[in-house]
């Protein structure tokens, strides 16, 4: 489980964070919607370290992780997929998979091997490219070349930040839909940032809403999903 | 712009308390440490083309030593080959210096950071090179004679017997204190601002309406000029030359500005004192140690090469940032 | 057409130094984001360690190893002790601007060039020192007749020939050599795959390191050894650096190989000192008519 208590990061004199608290529960998706600087971003940059809080905790199953570096964070089993379909352009497809099972490979080089080519299963496209430059590839292709390199480290904990960004509604769905199954087959857990609050919160199991840093909702998906007035106030539709 | 003329009235103040400081030493002194003050001096208005161009407008030039070369070289071809009095020399030097930053400019405009790093310190041993190449001209390794003269009836009339060194002091002094008030009201006018938002932030200072690589070229031209001068002053000490205007001038400069504080005046006087006197004040307490040669030769070399990187890595606002702080805290 | 073989041959022995000259400072540049204006005084350092362990009657294989491990261990140093330090003093108001954040690292990189040339004028005196070959340096006979090369022209081809083999193989072949390529290109990214990028960077100057100590060591023949020789090379180096365009491997070598050549002709048809001017001339060309260089890439050059 993981649990946010009174967190607060600054950029600069600006409180990005203002005390949020949040809970995401294993292997659910939990999702945070909101406005463009609601603070949304840095709340996943926070978690995964990219970003040192004022103040206010962080834990991970039990065990608080502020203070840590990236690079450790990803080893306690989460992994971050930043936003705008964060892939080295000019390594190849295959190069940025592998990318992200390096600090394994010592440890665990046959699951490594297992995990590359389940990324393919998961993205077939990605593997009819996978000698392509990452730069040439489609947007959508590079959200889930993205999206493999965060999983190809096994992780328990997803942290996805606005994987809809740019992307045809048809391609989102498909994206959407394999986050889906992977949480409902594997017990993975998600953080699913997005702006785009239908498509989320049809697959999400509970949804918060940020409003200028500071938590304004936290119910069930289905509920906030249905509660127009709070969308009117918060996110204009 | 009450307040900018408060500032220059404040500067002319200054200025002239610099003047009487250094013409009191200059009496005071023995010749020795008058002809390193005058090179403290002389080193204090290069130092002051780097607070301008690094300092205030974040460009870095590696080569002041050759924009010195530059200035010496002119001034000195003057003097030999049209026969001109030094003072009408020094003013051509200034010029050369300025056409010299011009061209230069031209071309750094384009450039930031490492590339411009790399392209002044290429500029630095090229441009000396040309002194070999074109031996008939610029006199080869052995370079050009030309000095200050000697000092004019009334001066030794007013002071009594004034001697080379005391004279080199003197006849400095005064664009020393030019040099000093003109970078202070410079840093402290409308200009000074517009290359401190360009160094802060580039993007943002050409929304504002600065062209960016026109100030750039005027920043260059300006700190060439101060560079000539401080040129042809380093020159008439006697020898125009590759061997006046080696790299590692260009690397004391900098070093003295760093050493100082780069974005400082005072920081300015403070290194160019520093890098000269260091050397001398190391030798006096080794001398109880009784090193060996190489120690002596290269010590000092060493000590301010760590003060370099000692001032960057934990002071990088350098000596003057640190008595700012201290007064403050104070 | 007997000199010109001899200037081609002669310009591709001197080529391939400066290759590995340009290599070292593109690897720290692409790894750190510093151009490091040290890295021939790292070289002249471990030379003058090499020429030592040589007086004092060790074989030159031994010396040369040790010369290629101290220049990696050199390089690391310098990185541990003043780069990474500095580059997480951010919070200087004298380095937030993007300006002065490119600047402080080379005035830093100068002051180790001058503690390493001081502190070897401290060591040896100073003294200029000739520097042995391992293999003949006169021109090589055969079948009678004497060829326009030297014996030591091809060890030096060879040498570094091989070392771009390897160093291809590494940056293309290893998962650590990704990790460099990637925390080079995207530090972020590669932070968030669990990549350390400090220990990257150090890497990078271990590696750079030993290429230019490699570069000081076959070089040093044909110059005297004393602490300011190889500073030439060190302009050298960076001009065929930013001609491949600064943040290519490939490009520094190409950049290395044809500024080789270039100054082999300028030697032999015009005179040596017109060295310096030539370079001048390439690098305002290249930085004026094509910024990027040859093989550099537009959005990564930071100029």
């Amino acid at each position: 489980m993981l649990e946010i208590k009174d967190l607060v990061t600054e950029y600069g004199s600006v409180k990005a964070l203002n005390g949020v608290s949040l809970v995401a529960h294993v292997g659910k998706i939990t999702t945070v919607i909101g406005a463009n600087g609601a603070g949304k971003s840095t709340l996943l940059r926070t978690i995964s370290a990219l970003e040192q809080p004022r103040s206010g905790n962080i834990s991970w199953n039990g065990k608080s992780i502020v203070g840590l570096s990236p690079e450790k964070i990803v080893r306690l089993g989460i992994a971050h997929v930043p936003e705008g379909h964060a892939v080295i352009s000019q390594l190849s497809v295959e190069e940025n998979i592998s990318m992200g099972a390096l600090f394994r490979m010592r440890s665990n080089k046959v699951d490594v091997k297992n995990a590359q080519q389940e990324m393919y299963q998961l993205f077939p496209r990605l593997e009819e490219r996978k000698n392509q430059l990452a730069g040439s590839l489609s947007g959508g292709e590079r959200q889930m070349l993205a999206i493999s390199r965060a999983l190809v480290s096994r992780p328990s904990l997803l942290l996805l930040d606005e994987p809809s960004l740019g992307l045809a509604p048809l391609i989102v769905e498909q994206i959407i839909q394999t986050i889906n199954d992977l949480c409902r087959n594997t017990g993975l857990t998600v953080l699913l940032v997005e702006q785009n609050a239908n498509t989320a919160l049809s697959v999400a199991d509970h949804g918060i809403l940020l409003s200028l840093g500071s938590v304004v909702a936290d119910l069930p998906a289905a509920q906030m999903k249905a509660d127009v007035s709070l969308r009117a106030a918060y996110l204009g539709y | 712009m009450s307040r900018t003329r408060s500032y220059g009235r404040k500067n002319l103040i200054i200025s002239i308390l610099f003047a009487v400081l250094i013409f009191i030493l200059s009496i005071k002194l023995d010749p020795y440490n008058l002809g390193q003050l005058a090179v403290a001096l002389m080193l204090f208005i290069g130092v002051l083309s780097i607070v301008l161009l690094t300092g205030a407008s974040g460009q870095i030039s590696l080569g002041q030593g050759a924009l010195m070369a530059v200035g010496g070289f002119a001034a000195a071809l003057a003097i030999l080959n049209l026969g001109l009095s030094i003072w009408v020399a020094i003013i051509l030097a200034v010029i050369a210096a300025l056409l010299a930053g011009l061209l230069l400019g031209i071309a750094a405009a384009r450039l930031s950071g490492p590339y411009l790093a790399g392209t002044t310190l290429v500029i630095a041993l090229a441009i000396p090179s040309l002194a070999t190449r074109f031996e008939s001209v610029f006199g080869g390794d052995v370079g050009l004679n030309i000095n200050f003269g000697n000092p004019p009836a009334w001066l030794s009339s007013l002071m009594g017997s004034v001697g080379y060194e005391q004279w080199q002091l003197l006849a400095t002094l005064p664009f020393a204190v030019l040099a000093l008030l003109f970078t202070s009201n410079i840093l402290n006018s409308r200009t000074g601002r517009s290359w401190r938002a360009l160094r802060d932030n580039e993007i943002a200072s050409s929304l504002n309406g600065i062209d960016i690589s026109q100030t750039k070229i005027f920043v260059f031209v300006i700190s060439s000029g101060f560079a000539g001068l401080a040129g042809v002053l380093y020159g008439l000490r006697g020898i125009v030359g590759p061997s006046v205007y080696p790299i590692s001038l260009s690397l004391m400069l900098l070093t003295g500005a760093v050493l100082g504080g780069i974005r400082s005046i005072l920081g300015a006087l403070i290194g160019s004192i520093l890098v000269v006197f260091l050397p001398d004040v190391i030798d006096s307490i080794m001398k109880h140690f009784s090193p060996s040669e190489q120690v002596a030769n290269y010590l000092p070399a060493m000590i301010s090469s760590l003060l370099l990187i000692l001032t960057v890595v934990l002071n990088p606002g350098g000596i003057a940032h640190g008595l700012h702080r201290t007064r403050r805290h104070l | 057409m007997e000199i010109f073989l001899s200037a081609i041959f002669s310009g591709t022995s001197r080529g391939a130094i400066y290759a590995l000259a340009a290599l070292g400072l593109v690897l720290v540049w692409r790894g750190a984001g510093v151009v490091n204006f040290a890295q021939m005084g790292q070289a002249m350092f471990t030379t003058y360690i090499a020429s030592t362990l040589i007086g004092h009657h060790y074989s030159y294989w031994l010396a040369f190893i040790v010369a290629l491990i101290s220049g990696g261990i050199l390089g690391a140093f310098v990185d541990l002790s003043v780069m990474r330090p500095l580059s997480r003093k951010r919070s200087s108001n004298f380095l937030d601007s993007p300006a002065m954040r490119s600047t402080i690292p080379v005035i830093a990189s100068l002051g180790i060039l001058g503690i390493l040339q001081s502190g070897a004028g401290i060591f040896w005196a100073a003294e200029e020192r000739g520097f042995p070959t391992p293999v003949n340096s006169l021109g090589l006979v055969i079948g009678g007749k004497t060829m326009p090369f030297t014996a030591f022209d091809l060890f030096v081809i060879g040498t570094v020939f091989i070392t771009l083999v390897i160093t291809t193989y590494f940056f293309k072949g290893t998962g650590m050599g990704l990790a460099m390529r990637a925390s080079a290109l995207n530090p972020e990214v590669a932070r968030l795959s669990g990549i350390k990028i400090g220990s990257m960077r150090t890497l990078s100057w271990t590696i750079s390191g030993v290429a230019s100590s490699l570069a000081g060591l076959l070089v040093t023949p044909s110059a005297n050894l004393s602490p300011s020789t190889l500073d030439l090379i060190l302009i050298i180096g960076f001009t065929a650096a930013v001609v491949g365009g600064l943040d290519s491997l490939l490009g520094s070598v190409i950049g290395g190989f044809a500024l080789g050549l270039l100054i082999s002709f300028v030697n032999v048809y015009d005179t040596p000192e017109d060295i310096f001017l030539a370079i001048l001339v390439v690098l305002l060309a290249v930085l004026l008519i094509r910024p990027q260089g040859l093989l550099g890439s537009k959005e990564v050059r930071r100029v």
